[in-house]
């Protein structure tokens, strides 16, 4: 049954899809909105330079040295001192999480320090948290060279030094690492949610069988419930791009129309996603459960977010490639802050082309399958 | 046991797993979910694309490439002569190493070397990884190859890591995992059950029904306690046998600390269903909520960093509390004040939600 794509048709669908929308405000709302709220709390929350960490401190020296130890800690920021009656009790307090980190300075500090014996302090790190333990340590030893240069006089001149430029970010700015792949996530998983259980609403309710005793195609029921997403999917990325300039202070200094074309190929394969999803399961309530096992912590962790994809087992450096939010993570960094040309993502805009074209296609061949008896 | 109750739970446990393909998601994909993220994530950068410039006679630059990639964080980037900076930007290093002219090791005889190192940033965790692997590997490399050895500074520090001396990655995030599919499982199920039979009416027919109020909402809620609890033995045999997730703590005070969140998810999924008229509005409140859980948990980033302003809304996090929880009695055995003020933590936010539960269904009953 090979009949044409007709406009008017699918535009129907469309229409009738408008109005559903238009009828709960509540999904309106929570595509516009929620992601706008998401990257406003994020972006203002989330700092990957650690500041302020809870540092338990033994010192059994007590001498004018230690307590000058004790004060490089303090004034660097990186810490916050609190004190501990003995070795044990540091560790105690990183046990019970008072803690974050300990310093146990031994009673012959001073003495060896002046005897240029070279002066030892432990310094314990909680191992069972990961987004800490990492930059404490690197704190360690820029406050080894300033503890040495302030209470040894000790500053001997380096043969060398590594001046090392940051590209498109200089200051490390968290934010500028953060919204562009914020963005990527939170748009990810809301285009899934909000076709996912549209298809399948239709067939609980019946009203599927009834759109199918019209002379309407596969395709033009999902095109044409696609279209009304995507629109809302593009105003929230719109609302998403002007905060991030606005507010976070985030550059831009790609070409405009790159970016926006990966948007509309990205927000295509996602939205077509859920469709395929509602079309496979039928029910709301699997459709759902798939929608989140599919949409939820995929893109968290596996799309180069946070953890690089670059830095996985060889085996998911390839697995990721099936994942849409992987090639528009890059996408999106890198016409935010790099300026990439559209040649050098030329990998990443074949493959979202690809996942693009191929969903619509996979949601289209099974909604005709499902219409045989 | 109130027959009614149990008749009731026996009702929407059958009903939750009579489809074979909510099996499957309910007991399967969560051992599948905790392979997958546990050998994939870690916090460790590797495979970073390094180019260097230097000629035949700068042999300590060759020899600090040629340890960087030996060592395994760096991978050699494809290049060739081209401005270090369009490199990056095409995307085909991530770092590049330049040396002043004349070479790097004529500079370091002179003793005002400078050594330039251009990074990709737009990774901030990459680009500070990068930067301390290489001075390092720098380090190492003049020593060993000038003989030139910088005086110990006088004050060292001992470091000891406590708990994963290692610093092994699996270690870290598995835990996580484990308390976003606890979270996930729970919360979705109970939510959308409930306005299920919302949408479809059959609802307003169990309230017709001689059954009272507390018997319709734990009818409802306690199965999925259940299941979530019925996860939790697979999840941890995973973590336990496949990881090597050490279980320092007590079992019983994990089940325990179990349950109490799994209780709270539950409940806080009960109080978010009465919010929703059908099951699109139920599946996006549940994003509303476990996005920012997922978020706040301390897994992605450090939560003593957030704003005093925001910090609040970590500690309304179930999850971070469940993930603190995890950890602490995984891996350091478990302090009796913290789990305790934790758990009691969690219960309050379940009781808190049950109570306002049950004034949500008087409101919309009437």
């Amino acid at each position: 049954m090979i009949r044409s794509f007709v406009w008017s048709r699918a535009s129907a669908v469309a229409r009738k899809e408008v109005f559903h929308i238009l009828r709960d405000p509540f999904t309106l709302a929570f595509a516009l909105v929620l992601p706008v709220v998401m990257i406003l709390i994020y972006g203002t929350a989330i700092d990957f330079n650690v500041e302020g960490v809870a540092l338990s401190v033994s010192d059994e020296d007590q001498s004018q040295s230690s307590r000058r130890l004790i004060d490089t800690f303090a004034s660097s920021h990186y810490f916050f001192v609190q004190g501990a009656g003995s070795p044990a009790g540091a560790d105690r307090d990183v046990t019970a999480e008072r803690a974050r980190a300990g310093l146990i300075i031994p009673p012959r500090f001073e003495k060896d320090l002046l005897a240029g014996r070279g002066a030892q302090a432990q310094v314990l790190l909680d191992g069972a948290d990961n987004s800490t333990v990492g930059p404490v340590a690197g704190y360690l030893d820029s406050i080894q060279t300033i503890a040495s240069k302030r209470i040894a006089n000790f500053d001997p001149p380096q043969p060398y030094e590594l001046r090392t430029r940051f590209l498109f970010n200089p200051e490390l700015n968290s934010r500028w690492f953060v919204i562009p792949g914020l963005t990527v996530v939170v748009m990810a998983i809301l285009s899934i949610l909000l076709t996912a259980l549209t298809v399948a609403r239709e067939w609980e309710n019946g009203s599927m069988e009834l759109l199918l005793s019209t002379p309407v195609q596969p395709l033009e029921i999902i095109v044409g419930k696609l279209a009304p997403y995507a629109v809302l999917g593009i105003l929230a990325l719109l609302f998403v791009y002007v905060i991030a300039r606005a507010v976070f202070g985030v550059p831009f200094v790609g070409n405009l129309a790159v970016f926006g074309l990966g948007c509309v190929l990205f927000l295509g394969t996602y939205l077509a996603q859920g469709l395929l999803i509602s079309v496979v399961t039928r029910k709301q309530q699997i459709a759902m459960q798939f929608a989140f096992l599919s949409g939820l912590l995929p893109s968290n962790l596996l799309s180069g977010f946070i953890f690089p994809v670059t830095s996985m087992p060889v085996f998911f450096q390839y697995f990721t490639m099936i994942l849409p939010a992987r090639w528009f993570m890059t996408i999106a960094r890198d016409t935010y802050l790099k300026g990439s040309r559209f040649l050098d993502m030329g990998g990443a805009f074949l493959a979202l082309t690809f996942f693009c074209v191929a969903m619509i296609l996979a949601a289209t061949r099974r909604f005709k399958r499902d219409l045989e008896p | 046991m109130n027959p009614t109750l149990l008749g009731f739970i026996k009702k929407e446990l059958i009903q939750a797993v009579r489809d074979p393909r909510m099996k499957f998601i309910l007991f399967v994909t969560p051992i599948i979910q905790m392979t997958l993220f546990g050998v994939a994530i870690s916090n460790e950068v590797k495979n970073i694309r390094l180019a260097a410039f230097f000629d035949s006679k700068d042999t300590v630059l060759r020899d600090v490439y040629e340890r960087s990639i030996a060592g395994g964080w760096f991978v050699p980037a494809r290049v060739s002569g081209e401005d270090p900076f369009t490199l990056i930007q095409a995307g085909k290093a991530d770092a590049v190493l330049v040396p002043p002219p004349g070479g790097f090791t004529r500079a370091v005889g002179r003793g005002d070397a400078q050594l330039q190192l251009l990074t990709d940033a737009t990774n901030v965790l990459q680009a500070q990884a990068v930067e301390n692997y290489l001075q390092s590997i720098l380090r190492q490399t003049v020593r060993d190859d000038l003989r030139i050895i910088p005086p110990d500074p006088p004050i060292r520090f001992d470091v000891r890591v406590l708990f994963n001396p290692s610093l092994e990655s699996s270690i870290f995030m598995v835990p996580g995992v484990m308390s976003m599919l606890m979270l996930m499982t729970t919360m979705i199920l109970t939510n959308i059950a409930i306005v299920r039979e919302k949408e479809i009416g059959t609802f307003e027919m169990l309230i017709s029904a001689p059954v009272s109020r507390s018997e319709v909402i734990f009818g409802k809620t306690l199965p999925y306690v259940v299941i979530g609890m019925s996860n939790l033995p697979l999840i941890l045999l995973v973590a336990v046998f496949v990881f090597r997730v050490p279980m320092r703590g007590s079992f019983l005070v994990l089940v325990g600390a179990s349950f109490a969140f799994v209780c709270t998810t539950v409940a806080i999924g009960t109080l978010i269903s009465t919010f929703c008229q059908n099951q699109q509005q139920a599946s996006m409140a549940g994003f509303l909520f476990m996005f920012p859980a997922m978020m706040f948990s301390g897994l992605f980033f450090p939560i003593e960093n957030i704003p005093a302003g925001i910090r609040w809304l970590a500690t309304l996090d179930p999850l971070a509390h469940y993930l603190g929880l995890l950890r602490n009695i995984l891996l350091k055995g478990g302090d009796a004040q913290y789990v305790g003020t934790h758990v009691t933590i969690l219960a309050v936010m379940a009781v808190v939600s049950v109570i306002a539960s049950f004034r949500r269904f008087r409101t919309t009953l009437q």
